[in-house]
């Protein structure tokens, strides 16, 4: 299972995530404070100087991760130019791009490993509400390890579908597919059992 | 078997090639295929499935074409599905509704037959194999093997001139097997089967055997499959979980 | 206890394989993604309790960095813009469908479910992503519901009754793979 993690090397791949998620939080909060455009712009061209620093590939998968926000900018610009209130809308388009590219900017930055790690300690705390980080991990290595396998499933259905029809596969596919889940996860179920399963807490 | 339309349909594969992640996965495969029982042998990852796929459009190739009967089964769709069926391995990824009735009406329904017909055309499907009582079964409450059963059901319904077979015995018992294997000597159809299973494969016209995307070996299964055999009891001597696809 | 925990890691898991199976769309031709009527059926089929876990533990997933959004979107910076409130509103949509499909007992499954999934995932669901973009664009309820809302509901409403024939689906395969009505 691949992640979003770039694997063009940067300065801010060597940062801990920790750190990188509190600044991130910082710099979101600031930039939803900030109401005057001229910040905003200075702002964002801060963020895309942040991204140009590794040189130029980085920068070019940044503007990738970031094109699919485009609609989300059509959308705020027509309505602003509607109602003929640009500035308004470009203020909050130049904050979204900004808090977004930061964002895309840890990820980015980080390995998937380092980031689960830091969200099992963070939650550690919640012990006493009944999450407990072991079974958080392993609720993600199952996610990961079964994942591949529905969408193959599904793909092995939607080609059944396809070769029966000329139509799409739709909605129909998925009633097969959910069952598969369904039974995917008695057998797994039974593994974990088969291997001493899940101690309940003892307090 | 005799009401079975005599069906047997030619299947020309030509110049096929696809690849994927930089690797060749087939390789300008041109095969012409016109005996009514051919069988395809080779290893995992050899391009067998792929070339299934390839062969009933399900895929589409990065050169070349395949034709059914004259009909080219990636641009025409619509011919296709009533020209060449397949089976897949396991029922459980291949049937989608949750009774034999729906399930069997889906591809007739969709090749644009009227309500009635279908009804009609399933009850004779059903009839044929003496399972008239499976109408309104659940899919749930049949073993594996009744299953396949179903599955091949709804693709001879069709009415296909040409079915392929991905290896769809695996895991089933000797009887079942045996059964299935029966029902399908009968048939008229053009039967492309790909299974590791060899005796199942000795009474075939033509046994063509893939390998990393080509054709290693084309012609009677008395000439293939004893030197398939051979060449994967050499490779079974060596260290087999080193990577393969290197 | 085993099984709840597996069940919801491979819900959340069928969430994400909805984006991302090859070749699957629910409304050929327009570009609706899958993913939100995963929410609803994670409702509707798990309950509240395990609906609402499975799909945070999805969004868990997708803000660590794995692209298991439409269109393999994923990271921190889905969550960055005005429509996130949509993320942060899936958990509640998927209890509110889960509530709805366990407390009312009617036999009638696709109605049931599909005015659960209608319930969950457009009711509740709007009902805070509206708010939040608002919120975060300091805009007045007329832009919020344009932007917000108007894009949206036709693909929703659309996903809202498909949930309620899959659920119907589920039901009739299998009886008991309904854990909303165990």
């Amino acid at each position: 299972m691949f992640s979003l993690t770039s694997p063009v090397k940067s300065p801010y791949h060597n940062v801990p995530p920790g750190p990188k998620f509190f600044l991130l939080m910082v710099a979101s909060i600031t930039l939803f404070l900030i109401g005057n455009i001229y910040l905003q712009a200075a702002a964002l061209a801060f963020v895309l100087g942040l991204y140009l620093l590794p040189g130029g590939t980085f920068f070019k998968e940044g503007l990738r991760m970031l094109w699919p926000l485009w609609p989300f900018v059509g959308i705020v610009f027509l309505w602003h130019a509607f109602t003929h209130d640009i500035l308004p809308g470009l203020i909050i388009i130049l904050r979204m791009i900004s808090a977004v590219a930061l964002a895309n900017l840890v990820t980015m930055t980080s390995q998937l490993d380092e980031v689960i790690a830091l969200v099992t300690r963070v939650v550690t705390p919640f012990r006493r509400f009944g999450l407990r980080p072991q079974i958080l991990a392993l609720s993600i290595a199952m996610f990961i390890r079964f994942l591949p396998v529905l969408i193959e499933k599904g793909g092995l259905l939607v080609q059944s579908w396809r070769s029966r029809s000329t139509r799409p596969a739709g909605w129909r596919v998925v009633v097969p597919l959910a069952l598969l889940a369904l039974d995917d996860a008695d057998t797994v179920a039974e593994a974990l059992r088969a291997r001493g399963g899940i101690e309940p807490d003892k307090i | 078997m005799g009401q079975l339309i005599s069906n047997n349909g030619r299947v020309s594969i030509q110049g096929v090639s696809l690849v994927k992640s930089g690797h060749a996965i087939l390789n300008e495969i041109t095969l012409d295929l016109s005996t009514p029982r051919i069988g395809f042998v080779g290893r995992n990852g050899s391009g067998k499935s792929t070339l299934a796929r390839v062969v009933c459009g399900l895929i589409k190739p990065d050169q070349g074409r395949v034709l059914v009967d004259d009909i080219d089964i990636f641009k025409n769709r619509r011919k296709a599905l009533s020209k060449i069926g397949i089976l897949f391995q396991n029922p459980d990824h291949q049937i989608i509704f949750p009774t034999v009735l729906e399930e069997m009406s889906f591809g007739l329904t969709q090749q644009g037959y009227s309500k009635d017909a279908v009804r009609q055309m399933v009850a004779e499907a059903l009839a044929q194999f003496g399972k008239a009582a499976w109408s309104n079964r659940s899919i749930s409450t049949l073993s594996q093997g009744q299953r396949h059963l179903v599955c091949l059901m709804s693709v001879l319904a069709m009415q296909p001139a040409v079915i392929v077979l991905d290896e769809p015995f695996t895991g089933l018992d000797r009887p079942i097997t045996r059964q299935l294997t029966q029902i399908l000597e009968d048939i008229d159809q053009t039967i492309l089967h790909i299974s590791h299973d060899l005796e199942a494969l000795c009474t075939y016209d033509r046994v063509i055997w893939l390998e990393r995307g080509t054709v290693q070996m084309d012609g009677a299964p008395q000439a293939v499959l004893p030197a398939y055999s051979a060449a994967m009891d050499a490779i079974g001597g060596q260290d087999v979980f080193a990577d393969i696809t290197g | 206890m085993e099984k709840n925990i597996v069940i919801i890691a491979l819900f959340a898991a069928l969430i994400a394989a909805l984006g991302l199976v090859p070749k699957f769309t629910l409304a050929s031709g327009i570009p609706i993604t899958a993913q939100s009527m995963g929410i609803m059926l994670c409702g509707t089929v798990l309950g509240s309790r395990r609906g609402a876990k499975a799909v945070l533990l999805f969004l868990l997933l997708v803000a660590i960095g794995l692209p298991l959004l439409a269109g393999g979107r994923g990271g921190l910076g889905v969550f960055g813009t005005p429509w996130a409130g949509f993320l942060f509103g899936f958990p509640f949509a998927a209890f509110a469908a889960g509530l709805i499909m366990e407390r009312w007992r009617s036999d009638n499954i696709p109605l049931v479910a599909g005015c659960a999934a209608a319930g969950g995932g457009i009711g509740a669901l709007y009902l805070i992503a509206v708010p939040y973009y608002m919120m975060a664009t300091s805009s007045g309820l007329d832009q919020a519901l344009f932007t917000a809302m108007l894009p949206f509901m036709p693909g929703d409403i659309l996903k809202a009754i498909l949930a309620g024939y899959i659920t119907a689906g589920l039901a009739k395969a299998r009886p008991d793979s309904l854990l909303s009505r165990a």
